[in-house]
């Protein structure tokens, strides 16, 4: 049987929506804008940054390296933590974990400037939108 | 040595024989020295990080570096054993003469790393010579010591020193005839040739010092002299084709390179200078080569990578002997040699290549030393097509590889002539430039 009227809460739900989603769009947009663990990169493109600037020396398989430690799992792991592979002394002792924030930090200057005495031989990614495109990649690695 | 076989043919100027020479070529075209497995287990890269298409020769930059770093890089494991094999099979097709299918080389590598600053590369070679025989020879040999990770003015400074035994073979830009493996056939060519009659690739012992600057300018120098004929003989190799002494022999050698990740340029000039006695108690020949090559890579994210090279090189002969003709014509005492090789390769997904190569070989006018016309000019063109299916991050093995190879090789002219090239006379069968032509098909297995 149709309702001559709309119940009373469809005609509240509009008022009572809007303080919420306010809510949420800025709680979502103060998260965003405080933190850097999120980047609003392209893992597709990403993908090809990495076939470009990391994979003569790293693969994103597990358990392979080459004259780099493998990416796979990357962010979120601590640094220097790869059992089988021959970190530098300077990485060993570095104590990092690679958040996104750490390795945009980190890609985003020559490796020895970042880290003294580390064996990475890399000048550094200072195109912003790679960089951000290379850590989405990273990401969608484990 | 290919050359040797081509002054064969030019003796004689009998199909079956012109055949067999350009059978040889295809076959030292095919197998020149490719990617080894020996690295990829050393290093943990795969095949296809040094090499365009995956089972090599073209070197990526990255490749090129691990050159520049006496073959020494790591994955930091434990040593591994410096060893790879090759095997190819080879079915020739020459445009006269009978076609043959045969095992046609077998490869032995010692290459690899022996400390952090001691590497090298070392190819022995067993080429079929005949019905079940194989002739076994000392190829390639480069013994490196570097001094990586210098400063200087607060650039980076590579130091290095190859012994090697071919002009040429250490490059790492490897665009130059002894590294790249393409160069002009003809009756002549540069003494920095490998296709060059008596040439001085694998038969003469030279030590270079060579010095990197801020990753992009590298400058070499060195010296070489040939190998005594008894010492040739026993590493595998016929007399016949002594390069002859040589003398304040020296080897210069400049380039620019620059890395873009996605794209890779070079230009450099290249100089030999040397006095060669040949035969060795004749008077000296001074030959100075003074040549330049030009190289651009387009790599992108790898899946379409293009490669280009041009190579000029000319050499300037000032002759000791004085020859004479038939009715006692002089030759002139001196002469140029011009070599020049363009190569365009295509590789799709480091797995599919194809390659064509524009090779011209010309010279001042002799009619003495280059006999029926006095005109040594031939041009070649060679199209190669590569399957490799190995030797990638994604692939079912990244440390064994297979190649197949389709090539077609042309010769449009030769002794200047498109037709009758050897000059026989009325009644007898001509020979023409297309006679020399060959098709072959070759399946190589690294591992």
């Amino acid at each position: 049987m149709l309702s001559p009227s709309p119940p009373a809460w469809r005609s509240e739900a509009p008022r009572s929506r809007w303080p919420h989603a306010v809510v949420l769009g800025g709680l979502m947009f103060g998260w965003l804008m405080a933190s850097p663990l999120v980047r609003a990169g392209d893992a597709s493109a990403g993908a090809d940054v990495f076939k470009s600037e990391c994979a003569e020396c790293h693969t994103v398989k597990e358990g392979r390296n080459k004259k780099g430690p493998s990416l796979f799992g990357i962010v979120g792991r601590q640094s220097g933590s790869i059992a089988d592979y021959n970190y530098s002394d300077a990485l060993k002792q570095a104590q990092w974990t690679w958040t996104q924030d750490k390795l945009h930090w980190y890609l985003s200057q020559p490796a020895k400037t970042a880290n003294p005495g580390t064996k990475m031989k890399y000048d550094g990614l200072t195109d912003a939108k790679q960089l951000d495109d290379l850590l989405s990649y990273l990401s969608s690695v484990h | 040595m290919f050359s040797h076989l081509i002054r064969r043919a030019t003796r004689w100027a009998r199909p079956a024989h012109l055949g067999w020479a350009v059978a040889a070529l295809l076959m030292f075209a095919s197998s020149s020295v490719q990617a080894i497995p020996a690295y990829a287990r050393q290093t943990g890269s795969a095949c296809a990080d040094c090499h365009a298409g995956s089972y090599g020769p073209q070197l990526t930059p990255y490749g090129m570096r691990f050159k520049l770093n006496g073959y020494t890089d790591t994955d930091g494991k434990s040593f591994k054993i410096p060893v790879s094999g090759q095997l190819t099979e080879t079915h020739t097709n020459p445009a006269t003469g009978k076609s043959t299918t045969d095992l046609t080389e077998g490869d032995l590598y010692i290459a690899g790393r022996l400390t952090d600053q001691v590497g090298g590369f070392v190819k022995v070679e067993a080429d079929r010579t005949g019905k079940n025989t194989y002739n076994t020879r000392l190829s390639n040999v480069d013994l490196r010591f570097v001094a990586k990770e210098l400063k200087l003015g607060g650039k980076d400074l590579t130091l290095g020193v190859s012994v090697n035994n071919s002009p040429g073979f250490q490059d790492p830009i490897a665009a130059l005839p002894n590294a790249s493996f393409i160069a002009p056939v003809g009756v002549t060519g540069s003494f920095l040739s490998l296709a060059t009659p008596n040439a001085p690739s694998n038969r003469v012992i030279g030590a270079t010092m060579y010095a990197l600057y801020d990753k992009n300018w590298y400058g070499e120098v060195g010296t070489y002299r040939s190998l005594p004929t008894s010492t040739q003989d026993h590493l595998g190799y016929n007399i016949a084709s002594d390069p002859g002494t040589l003398h304040d022999t020296g080897y210069f050698r400049f380039a620019y390179m620059k890395d873009m990740k996605k794209q890779f340029f070079s230009a450099g000039v290249v100089a030999l200078t040397t006095h060669r006695s040949l035969p060795r108690s004749g008077p000296s020949d001074d030959l100075t080569d003074l040549g330049y090559d030009l190289t651009y890579q387009y790599l992108g994210n790898r899946e379409h990578i293009l490669q280009l090279s041009y190579v000029n090189i000319l050499e300037q002969r000032h002759y000791g002997a004085q020859l004479f003709g038939p009715g006692g014509v002089a030759a002139p005492d001196r002469g140029d040699v011009h070599d020049q090789t363009l190569t365009a390769t295509y590789t799709f997904h480091q797995t599919y290549s194809l390659s064509v190569s524009r090779l011209l070989s010309t010279g001042t006018r002799d009619d003495v030393r280059y006999p029926p016309f006095g005109d040594p000019n031939a041009t070649t063109n060679m199209v190669t097509l590569f399957w490799a299916p190995f030797g990638k991050d994604d692939s079912y093995t990244t440390i064994a590889n297979l190649k197949l190879a389709a090539t077609w090789f042309r010769i449009t002219r030769f002794n200047g002539r498109e037709n009758n090239v050897f000059g026989a006379p009325p009644g007898v069968r001509p020979t023409n430039a297309g006679d020399l032509n060959a098709f072959s098909l070759s399946a190589s297995l690294a591992f």
